[in-house]
């Protein structure tokens, strides 16, 4: 027999205190998600705290969904149920950390700017850089996946997670992975967790690979006329031993919010390593920009910061397509908006495929669903490649499927998996693929 | 297991006659991998040339409640490749086909028996290597490179192989095709790709891999630097990793091992070194230069005794060439010996390598040391003779001493052997219960019956009993590590 909802509130209230729990309906009405107003707000200040939050939860069926900054939680679609919001914000401690192993374990609730602050102080670095910047909490980031420029040379979470203590939706309390920077021992869970958006278990704590921070660097900005000029740069430098450490495409709106100059495409690069190479890298970049007609300007380190603000619109889409072809479907995209009467910013991870993508203008949900989502999708996936919709309002997610078709042999599996580790759907019902 | 002639028969009608092997002398030669300890021979191999075949194999093997053991080139070193069981063992040798290469997007698709090395040979005129690099290379391949999520010297700077994997094609235990990942980075939904890469075959058989591919670097320096201490080899490992370098690679090779190794390959390693630090700078020229410049400075910091540059591609091959055969050479100073594969958070090197020499002092056994020492990767060798009584028995006490140590320190299992059947039994010292539990279900999403290599990676399967008989432990010459 289900407990009655006050009764539940008491049972909340003394695992987490009731100074840590949320029944107040204009801060519930706040931490809706997609519409869907939780029940609870609960902030938990352990892992022992967690763990018996989600075993009430899982006891009582309710539905629960994580949240760290709260910065991603439009990413995903809305919520079958919802009964409780988990907020790990209290957990943001710095849990271990030897400078001289490089790797560190830290609570999910840290922010990156925590975190970025204290490896400073010991010239290292966690090389997650996703936009929106250093609010963002580690376990939101790595939940969501969450990547930046910076993945080009250092990865992604998969590359970057070593360990995770994890509370599973019936609050047992799991650890996979490691603490040390090479280990294969038993599967490799961190892997399933990363991006699983809080599905299979609540990344409580995680072992990060940390990177030494280089001792120079220098970002230029290579303007060009044409997206195939700024496609052509971009090969080339795929095709060189040149090791940069973030290859940016931006078009003309993206360069108009970081307030650069003008121009059809550009490519924002950084090279960081020792001073000497940052020098002998820059000058073979910017010898190959002009060979092929680029505008070259040297941007500072703070243009890195303001690039997320090109992507701060309310409506934001994630394309993955074949590395090669990310020019074409940085124009592709601008075709098919502009027929709408749309603009659209872009900002690309060009050595790695990936174009975001900021829709500025309102759009109808038919001509969203069926004429710019929906042919984006088919084509991309003629070459294995992907659309998700990130950021959203609510009227468009409802239009079209904000992750898009999973080819039905591993949507099989991912749904076997979910039965196996969340069979009741405590955790995030809903939200993400297939309707998981 | 016996199994009956109606069954040979339908594998027969699957692969074709040809490629069913069932003598005993035939399947003998699939009673080990490298790790030769562990010996259990398949009821018979079969070799399928294509998907189509291996999901009838599987779906077969289902229905009939067999077990099966996919096999790559068997250079494993846990007893991942051997049949504890016997049951059908899958040998995906003949399919060792380059799918595709694609240099604009940096990848290549390959079957799961193509020889690590030939990728990168195929790619080199190109300007592209695959980075993983296991000393096993030029006989491993890349889908047991994928099963075991193998590393390799230059996986310090480059990470191992579930880094490079991009996608696969895999035929589960439950018989069907399931193709994640590709090209395309970040596929919507779970990171599937990531989670089957080291399942050492006992989620399903691997029919094809996408891998990444890197541009050769623009200048790579190969330095040696020569100790009379230990101990002040080890301390500079951690110092160049403590001043931020991360070199490609950084391997250790200890004192009997220098010996044996000059002895037996002729590396010219400086005669009566305690230890040799071999480190590989690659990347910009002005990168390097200025790396190996403050590497020297660390090293002579540290008492090195000795720092030589290979001059040219000849002296640098030379210098791996004593490395990447360390493992033959063990031959010429004990009958047998005992490999662990366990790792420490890098900075505890120093006194983990004091801990090593006092362990093989209180079991008055030598312990040879030649690894990754960057990432804190161990490979120490017991050495002993299986001859001697009561030897064998103070070899596995060291070396659980080792492992012991190792993880009370927060180290790991296995830094890249993988676990097998030969560290099966030390899961529970890294994980609980739960953790434990959770692996086991994850295995039964994607084999339901529990017939994909019964016996491996996790502790207390029913199949792992007494069923091999363990013949004297030892892994034979020529075996990589």
């Amino acid at each position: 027999m289900a407990v009655s909802a006050p009764a539940l509130g008491d049972a909340f209230a003394a695992i987490v205190g009731g100074e840590h729990l949320t029944t107040a309906p204009s801060p519930l009405a706040a931490a809706a998600v997609d519409g869907v107003t939780p029940r609870w707000l609960a902030r938990p200040g352990s892992l022992d705290e967690v763990s018996r939050v989600l075993a009430l939860a899982s006891a009582e069926g309710l539905a629960v969904a994580p949240r760290g900054g709260g910065s991603a939680l439009d990413l995903g679609a809305p919520p079958s149920r919802l009964d409780a919001v988990l907020d790990l914000s209290r957990l943001a401690g710095i849990l271990e950390y030897v400078p001289a192993d490089m790797v560190t374990t830290v609570q999910a609730g840290v922010t990156l700017d925590t975190l970025g602050r204290e490896l400073g102080k010991h010239g290292q670095m966690l090389a997650l850089d996703p936009y929106g910047g250093g609010s963002r909490t580690v376990g939101g980031v790595l939940a969501t996946n969450a990547s930046g420029q910076r993945r080009f040379r250092y990865g992604t979470g998969r590359d970057l997670l070593l360990g995770a203590r994890f509370v599973q939706a019936d609050g047992t309390v799991t650890w996979g992975g490691s603490k040390v920077v090479k280990s294969v021992t038993g599967y490799d869970i961190p892997k399933l967790l990363t991006g699983s958006l809080g599905t299979l278990g609540v990344i409580v704590e995680a072992t990060l690979r940390l990177h030494p921070v280089q001792p120079a660097s220098g970002s230029w900005l290579f303007s060009f006329t044409s997206h195939e000029a700024a496609g052509s740069l971009v090969a080339a430098v795929l095709a060189s031993s040149l090791e940069p450490e973030r290859l940016a495409w931006l078009n003309a709106a993206a360069l108009e919010h970081v307030g650069s100059e003008r121009a059809e495409a550009a490519l924002a690069v950084s090279v960081a390593t020792v001073a000497e190479a940052v020098t002998s890298q820059g000058a073979l970049l910017g010898l190959m920009a002009s060979r092929l007609g680029a505008r070259v300007s040297a941007l500072d380190e703070g243009f890195w910061t303001r690039l997320g603000g090109a992507l701060a619109g309310s409506t934001v889409v994630k394309l993955a397509s074949e590395i090669r072809r990310l020019p074409f479907w940085a124009g592709e995209v601008e075709r098919v908006t502009a027929r709408h009467g749309l603009t659209v910013s872009l900002v690309g991870e060009a050595g790695n495929g990936i174009l975001r993508a900021a829709v500025e203008g309102s759009a109808l949900p038919d001509t969203w669903a069926g004429e710019i989502v929906g042919p984006l999708r088919e084509a991309l996936a003629a070459e294995g490649g992907s659309l998700a919709v990130e950021r959203a309002p609510l009227y468009l997610k409802s239009a079209a499927d904000v992750w898009g078709p999973i080819p039905e042999s591993a949507l099989a599996v991912m749904r076997r998996l979910k039965a196996e580790f969340d069979p009741r759907g405590v955790l995030n019902p809903g939200r993400f693929v297939g309707g998981l | 297991m016996a199994l009956s002639s109606a069954f040979l028969s339908q594998l027969e009608r699957i692969v074709g006659p040809q490629a069913v092997v069932a003598t005993h002398e035939g399947r003998m030669v699939y009673e080990a991998d490298m790790h030769t300890f562990y010996k259990g021979a398949p009821d018979v191999v079969v070799l399928p040339e294509t998907t189509e075949q291996v999901v009838l194999l599987v779906r077969l093997c289902r229905r009939e409640h067999v077990a099966l053991v996919p096999r790559g080139s068997g250079t494993g070193l846990i007893g991942g490749a051997m049949a504890p069981v016997g049951g059908v063992m899958v040998s995906l040798t003949r399919m060792n086909r380059i799918l595709d290469l694609d240099f604009a997007n940096r990848c290549a698709t390959v079957q799961p028996g193509l020889i690590n090395l030939w990728l990168s040979q195929a790619t080199r005129d190109a300007g592209y290597y695959f980075a993983p690099d296991p000393s096993s290379q030029m006989v491993s391949s890349i889908g047991g490179n994928a099963s075991t999520n193998a590393g390799g010297p230059h996986c310090l700077k480059y990470g191992i192989t579930v880094n490079h994997v991009l996608g696969l094609e895999v035929v589960t235990g439950a018989g069907e095709i399931l193709s994640v990942g590709g090209k395309a980075h970040d596929h919507p939904g779970y990171d599937l790709t990531g989670a089957l890469v080291g399942g050492e075959g006992t989620l399903g058989l691997l029919t094809a891999v996408t891998v990444r591919l890197l541009h050769a670097p623009a200048a790579v320096k190969t330095l040696l630097a020569s100790f009379s201490a230990i101990d002040d080899a080890s301390e500079s490992v951690s110092a160049i990793v403590a001043a931020g370098i991360i070199p490609a690679a950084l391997e250790m090779i200890d004192e009997t091992f220098v010996r044996a190794i000059n002895e037996g390959v002729g590396a010219g390693y400086p005669k009566g070194a305690g230890a040799v630090l071999l480190i590989e700078l690659d990347g910009p020229a002005a990168e390097i230069e200025a790396q190996a410049e403050r590497i020297v400075r660390i090293c002579r910091d540290h008492a090195a005794l000795e720092i030589r540059v290979a001059q040219d591609e000849a002296e640098r091959a030379l210098l791996w060439k004593g490395r990447k055969e360390a493992a033959g050479v063990v031959g010429r100073m004990s009958p047998s010996w005992i490999l662990q594969d366990a790792v420490v958070p890098r900075s505890r090197l120093p006194e983990i390598m004091r801990e090593v020499q006092a362990i093989g002092a209180r079991h008055r056994l030598v312990i040879a040391n030649v690894f990754h020492a960057g990432d804190g990767n161990l490979h120490p060798m017991i050495l002993y003779n299986d001859l001697e009584p009561g030897e064998l028995e103070r070899a596995k006490e060291a070396n659980d001493e080792l492992l012991r140590a190792c993880l009370a320190m927060g180290g790991s299992v296995t830094g890249e052997h993988g676990v097998g059947v030969d560290k099966a039994s030390s899961m529970p010292l890294q994980f609980g219960d739960a953790d434990l539990n959770f692996m086991a279900r994850f295995r039964r999403v994607f084999d339901p019956d529990g017939i994909m290599n019964p016996g491996k990676l996790l502790p207390s399967h029913p199949a792992c009993g007494e069923v091999f008989r363990p013949s004297a432990p030892r892994l034979p010459a020529g075996a990589w590590v």
